[in-house]
């Protein structure tokens, strides 16, 4: 009986790790995957909120991913680790996950939170928010403004 | 024999769970068990149940959630000051901030960082969470150069960085929300949780304003933000003299009885802070470089402000 169990506990460790080829999501409202490790490194392809990539490769906080078929680089910090998933050994629990993934999509802090928080408080000024939030650098300028500044280009923190 | 049955059960899902450490891993556990009828159905969704619901309760704000509860922080301060426009100066501000921000240890928010001027004599700088930073007028007048402009952002993007303004949500606050969602009610869209989860980002967002605009964050955070904004000067090649130069200014204001603003409040001890920064610097032996060019177009894109 008890070999039965420690089998089983040696099954679990094992398929844990096979299990363990690392996955990540996007969470940024758009990734970028460049050609480089470098943030103004050539664009390979845009990835929305939420997609899943593949990691193939790590180094520092670049990382080598795929999605779709297409490869490159990506910065850490637009991405979260998703833990291992087993789902893949238990048809049923994959099924579950599923639905609750589903049930629980968009809970939280979510654009229907905020349009309800809006509709409550009216001296809110979102307009502005919108304003201010329209201010995006494009990268061409930013790398010129960084260039003339004598400042460096860098990957991202070391 | 059925209830050692049970325990034998329970006992080996508690070293699953020790061993994993995730809701997974009871699942699995509780499915093999009650596969093996070890364990009844009932008990099985019980377990399940559970599991889920601890690995919820202790899950962070995503990315997401953070930044439209930022959105609601600037859009309640933008309520409370007029917002300064003036185009090129913005810009300005935006380029020094952008750029700098990828250097930081988080170059990535799900919005991004963007910077805006407040109309007001304040001396103040506010980083809502998600990386929309706002600094009032007042003390964008009292920067000399893009090295101290550029030391007030880097401390900023140090707090967002940081993510201290989440920090201020109420832990109990937070926990309710995350019951809220992970309950059976919350599943089925009910007007009734709806309104209570409203209620509940309402209150993180006052949590949050009223860190910003009042009480301030603590010393620690402060002197965290400085250390970061001290190493991301210094990586991306702005003097980091900037920053104690910066505090310097403010420190003989705030001694000189200059003013209640906010920036006093929420930024105390700058003599302190001061003496921190120049150790860091001495102690890494950092020296600055070239700073003829980033001079002419500071002077340029202030020259103007009110």
């Amino acid at each position: 009986m008890k070999s039965k169990i420690l089998l089983v506990l040696l099954g679990l460790f094992l398929a844990a790790s096979i299990a363990w080829a690392a996955s990540y999501q996007v969470i940024t409202q758009e990734a970028v995957i460049r050609k480089d490790k470098r943030f103004f490194a050539p664009l390979i392809v845009r990835v929305p909120y939420g997609e899943l990539l593949e990691e193939r490769e790590r180094q520092g906080d670049w990382l080598r991913v795929s999605f779709k078929g297409a490869e490159g680089w990506l910065h850490i910090s637009a991405v979260q680790e998703q833990k291992f998933s087993l789902s893949s050994l238990s048809g049923e629990r994959a099924q579950e996950t599923t639905k609750e993934e589903v049930a629980l999509a968009g809970k939280g802090f979510t654009p229907e939170v905020e349009k309800a928080f809006r509709d409550k408080n009216a001296n809110m000024r979102y307009d502005l928010v919108n304003q201010v939030q329209s201010q995006k650098i494009n990268e061409s300028r930013l790398q010129e403004f960084i260039r003339i500044g004598k400042l460096r280009e860098s990957g991202g923190a070391p | 024999m059925k209830k050692s049955f049970s325990l034998y059960g329970a006992g080996l899902l508690l070293l699953f769970l020790f061993v994993f450490g995730c809701a997974e891993a009871v699942h699995l556990g509780t499915t093999i068990g009650a596969g093996t009828g070890k364990i009844s159905k009932e008990e099985k969704e019980r377990l399940d149940r559970l599991a889920v619901q601890t690995e919820r309760a202790s899950r962070p704000m995503t990315a997401q959630e953070e930044h439209y509860l930022g959105r609601a922080v600037a859009a309640s301060i933008l309520g409370q000051y007029r917002l300064y426009r003036e185009e090129r100066l913005t810009r300005y501000l935006n380029e020094v901030g952008q750029s700098l921000a990828l250097a930081s240890d988080r170059p990535f928010t799900f919005g991004g960082y963007r910077f805006a001027i407040l109309d007001s004599e304040e001396v103040n700088a506010l980083s809502c969470p998600g990386g929309t930073i706002l600094l009032t007028r007042g003390m964008l007048r009292r920067a000399q150069n893009e090295e101290e402009l550029a030391a007030i952002l880097a401390h900023e993007i140090g707090h967002v960085s940081n993510r201290d303004g989440l920090k201020a949500i109420q832990q109990a606050r937070w926990m309710e929300v995350v019951t809220l969602l992970g309950s059976e009610a919350a599943r089925k869209t009910g007007g009734a949780e709806m309104a209570k989860l409203v209620s509940l980002f309402e209150g993180s967002v006052q949590d949050v304003v009223k860190t910003l605009l009042v009480n301030g964050y603590s010393r620690e955070q402060e002197s965290n933000a400085d250390r970061s904004a001290l190493a991301l000067l210094q990586r991306f090649g702005y003097d980091p003299n900037g920053l104690p130069d910066f505090l310097r200014k403010m420190g003989r204001e705030q001694t000189g009885g200059g003013g209640k603003a906010g920036m006093f409040t929420t930024h105390p001890g700058m003599g302190e802070r001061e003496s921190e920064a120049r150790s860091v610097i001495a102690g890494n032996r950092w020296v600055s470089g070239n700073h003829a060019e980033r001079d002419r177009r500071f002077q340029q894109a202030l020259q103007s402000i009110r």
